[in-house]
């Protein structure tokens, strides 16, 4: 009996080591833990900010990033939920892909109920020993944040969507003043909310702590975001280096980054989102070579392998124990 | 939560912040008996705050028709219904004991802080009125409660008070400008704030991210989303104007655009003073006075939770229930009150709409018994920030005839 147990817990912790060194030869990793380490490495080939599914992206490893509800401050909501990132670098801008499966693609603001499918990645102002809150930051420790939101991803590819886009009966006869900024108090302002004419799907934020987001008068994140059959891709395109108390990012620096998704049809804007916790993000000088279909079957077949391992040792232990 | 005082509960409750007054307190009082629903206040306040794209369905301020009549729809009976899901069976006071910081007694139900506090999911209750609920502002508009649980039937009978059978009565709405609204508790990045000069609630047009929480949590549904800009706007107060920065004002603090236009003598409005969180006595103030002194003015949906600042004399004719419901348990001694007036009362209700200057003040002096009458023909005297005199009028109004030579003419 003692010798057949010992026999499978060889066979198990066997497996366990084999599915591991599957896992790293083929880079795939679960980010259950901060440990975690998405990796952007450097791709030779261009990385064009407005296609999300341009086949470059096949060159970057995929790291499975869970997200949770948040829980922590009212309002509350969101749920459990799962992201695929990838990262990439090419010496002058750090792109990250989220992607994430989404029944409905919500991207219209225009009536008093509907909201936009949202996400948004997180860094720490400066990477360093004091790693900020994942919340949004603490006020000694703040965060750079981009968010890209669908509604103004509809605004950059048909045209800011208007009051009569959305019911054509809607608009007076006489609109006086119209043309004066000052009767869109928040346009006047210079809120990017009101912004007509924008260059950029992607809000440039900071934050110490939930509740002091603020937006920033430097629009410098691009990228895209793209539906497609149940599921949206986006892409988050900076400089590595820019001016300003933004996160900078160099080759061969280890940083933070953190995740968060809103899903417009549940009504969920705000602190009402689902998110992840920081892992480590990781600007590498190794070229993208991409893991290909090759590892996948890699990875099978080393599971396939220990399993029948596992069966023969235990088969093995039990024969030795009778005899 | 912290816990704050709520007078008009009579007792304290749970809000996310802890308590702040403000130097003076933004309040107005609307007699609900003299309006004649022209709108003429929705439309100057329409001129001059809303009439930009994407706010068409806007109407800071609206006057709708009770019981039927709602803008949004049904704001009120869903949000009363809210708190009784919450609640069931509990939304009740208890007004055996009353004093001055519990004119109307206690109330014992749950406020939309504290409804919503059991979940701990929001800062408060509330729910987001759908476009179509936006439309038609004046749905239901002179339509009268008809009889209960039989459809398509009226009382046709003649009718007289105190309660009349075939009854409306219209409401006049505009931003509370609470003393702990729930549009502030709901904003989750602090956006909205309360002037600490005269206790105005804004929302800050550069913060604003429309998350529509305060559209969600405000109970009285007066903050609404633009689209044009993609973030909420509200009932500003005509600020410029009560703080007197507005040309026109010459510096004196000036009444709002709806009040200052009501055809019906209606609305009175101005500043109250606050000291250490409470209205400061204040006794020859209007608006103190009539509230605080004569109680004849009451809350809307005291327990709600926000302390609002607009107050009504109630309705004489409609049915107490439905009264006490909307306004709380002050309602029977208001209407005694109104319809009964002190000497004083009678000459303080002279002062509605007799002048755009805020009225600081008010004296009275005293005048002679008028023939054939229980009344006394006194003078009410209004006055303005620096004590100047604003406006004088008797009970009985001047009577004017027109010359021959003008018979004719307009
Ligand atoms: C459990 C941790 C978190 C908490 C408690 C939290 C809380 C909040 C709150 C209260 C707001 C609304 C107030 C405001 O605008 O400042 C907010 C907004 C926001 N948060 Fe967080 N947050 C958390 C994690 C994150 C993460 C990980 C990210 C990004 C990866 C993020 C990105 C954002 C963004 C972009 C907004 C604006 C939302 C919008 O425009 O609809 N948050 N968060
Ligand atoms: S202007 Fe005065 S009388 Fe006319 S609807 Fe408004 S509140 Fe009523
Ligand atoms: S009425 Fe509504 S919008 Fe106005 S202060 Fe009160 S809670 Fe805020
Ligand atoms: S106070 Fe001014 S902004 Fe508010 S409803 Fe009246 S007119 Fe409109």
């Amino acid at each position: 009996m003692r010798t057949s147990r010992r026999w499978t817990v060889l066979g198990i912790t066997l497996l366990a080591l084999m599915v591991a060194v599957g896992l790293t030869v083929s880079d795939m990793r679960l980010a259950s833990s901060q440990t975690v380490t998405l990796v952007a490495k450097r791709s030779e080939a261009q990385v064009p900010a407005d296609d999300p599914f341009d086949t470059v992206w096949s060159r970057a490893n995929p790291v499975e990033v869970p997200l949770s509800a948040q829980t922590v401050v009212p309002p509350k909501a969101g749920g459990d939920r799962t992201i695929t990132a990838r990262a990439l670098h090419d010496d002058e801008r750090l792109y990250v892909l989220m992607e994430w499966e989404d029944d409905s693609e919500d991207s219209l603001v225009s009536s008093q109920t509907e909201f936009s499918d949202a996400a948004a990645v997180q860094f720490p102002v400066t990477p360093g020993e004091t790693i900020p809150a994942f919340c949004m930051g603490d006020p000694n420790a703040p965060v750079n944040i981009w968010q890209w939101k669908a509604a103004w991803q509809t605004d950059i590819d048909e045209g800011f969507v208007d009051v009569e886009d959305t019911y054509p009966n809607a608009s007076v006869d006489l609109y006086p003043f119209e043309d004066e900024d000052v009767f869109y108090p928040a346009r006047a302002l210079g809120n990017v909310f009101a912004q007509t004419e924008r260059e950029t799907p992607i809000d440039n934020l900071l934050a110490g702590s939930f509740g002091t987001l603020t937006q920033t008068s430097d629009q410098i994140v691009n990228g895209a975001g793209e539906w497609r059959d149940g599921h949206w891709r986006v892409l988050f395109a900076r400089e590595m280096s820019v001016d300003g108390d933004y996160s900078q990012f160099a080759e061969g620096d280890s940083t933070n980054v953190a995740f968060a998704a809103w899903d417009g049809a549940s009504d969920e804007r705000d602190g009402m989102k689902s998110v992840s916790q920081f892992l480590t993000l990781e600007v590498s000088p190794d070229v993208a070579e991409g893991s290909g279909g090759v590892t996948v079957w890699i990875i099978v077949a080393v599971v396939l392998g220990a399993v029948a391992l596992t069966l023969v040792l235990a088969l093995y232990g039990r024969q030795r124990q009778r005899g | 939560m912290a816990q704050v005082y709520n007078w008009q509960l009579g007792r304290e409750m749970d809000y996310r912040f802890e308590e702040a007054h403000p130097e003076r307190q933004f309040a107005a009082v609307f007699n609900i008996n003299r309006c004649i629903a022209c709108q003429t206040c929705t439309m100057s306040c329409k001129s001059t705050w809303t009439f930009s794209r994407g706010q068409e369905f806007m109407w800071w301020n609206n006057v709708e028709t009770k019981p039927y009549g709602g803008y949004p729809h049904h704001w009120d009976v869903k949000l009363l219904q809210l708190l009784e899901e919450a609640n069931p069976g509990g939304q009740a006071w208890n007004s055996s004991q009353l004093g001055d910081r519990q004119p109307y007694g206690v109330y014992n139900g749950k406020t939309i802080f504290e409804a919503a506090a059991d979940k701990g999911n929001e800062h408060a209750l509330g729910y987001l009125p759908s476009d179509e609920e936006w439309t038609a502002p004046n749905i239901y508009e002179d339509t009268a409660m008809g009889a209960v649980g039989v459809p398509n039937e009226s009382h046709l009978e003649a009718t007289q008070l105190p309660e009349h059978k075939t009854w409306f009565f219209y409401l006049q709405r505009i931003c509370n400008h609470c003393t702990y609204p729930g549009c502030i508790a709901a904003c989750p990045r602090n956006a909205i704030y309360k002037r600490p000069e005269d206790g105005i609630v804004l929302i800050d047009q550069q913060r604003c991210r429309g998350y529509r929480k305060c559209v969600e949590q405000c109970p009285y549904k007066k903050p609404m989303y633009r689209p044009t800009t993609r973030v909420s706007e509200k009932c500003v107060a005509c600020y410029p104007r009560v703080e007197g920065s507005d040309p026109l004002t010459g510096g004196l603090p000036m009444e709002t655009r709806c009040v200052s236009t009501c055809i019906g003598k209606i609305r009175l409005q101005g500043l109250v003073r606050v000291e250490d969180g409470e209205w400061a006595e204040d006794r020859n103030n209007p608006l103190y006075f009539l509230t605080r002194v004569e109680r004849v003015a009451l809350p809307l949906y005291p327990q709600f939770g926000t302390e609002p600042n607009i107050y009504y004399i109630p309705p004489r004719w409609v049915p107490r229930p439905y009264l006490r419901q909307m306004f709380g348990p002050g309602v029977d001694e208001a209407i005694d009150r109104y319809t009964n007036p002190s000497r004083e009362l009678l000459a303080v209700l002279q002062l509605f709409r007799a002048s755009q200057t805020i009225i600081f003040r008010y004296a009275i002096e005293e005048g002679e018994k008028l023939e054939g009458t229980e009344l006394f023909n006194d003078t009410a005297i209004g006055f303005d920030k620096n004590d100047n005199e604003v406006v004088r009028l008797s009970v009985r109004e001047p009577f004017y005839e027109r010359p021959q030579q003008f018979q004719n003419s307009i």
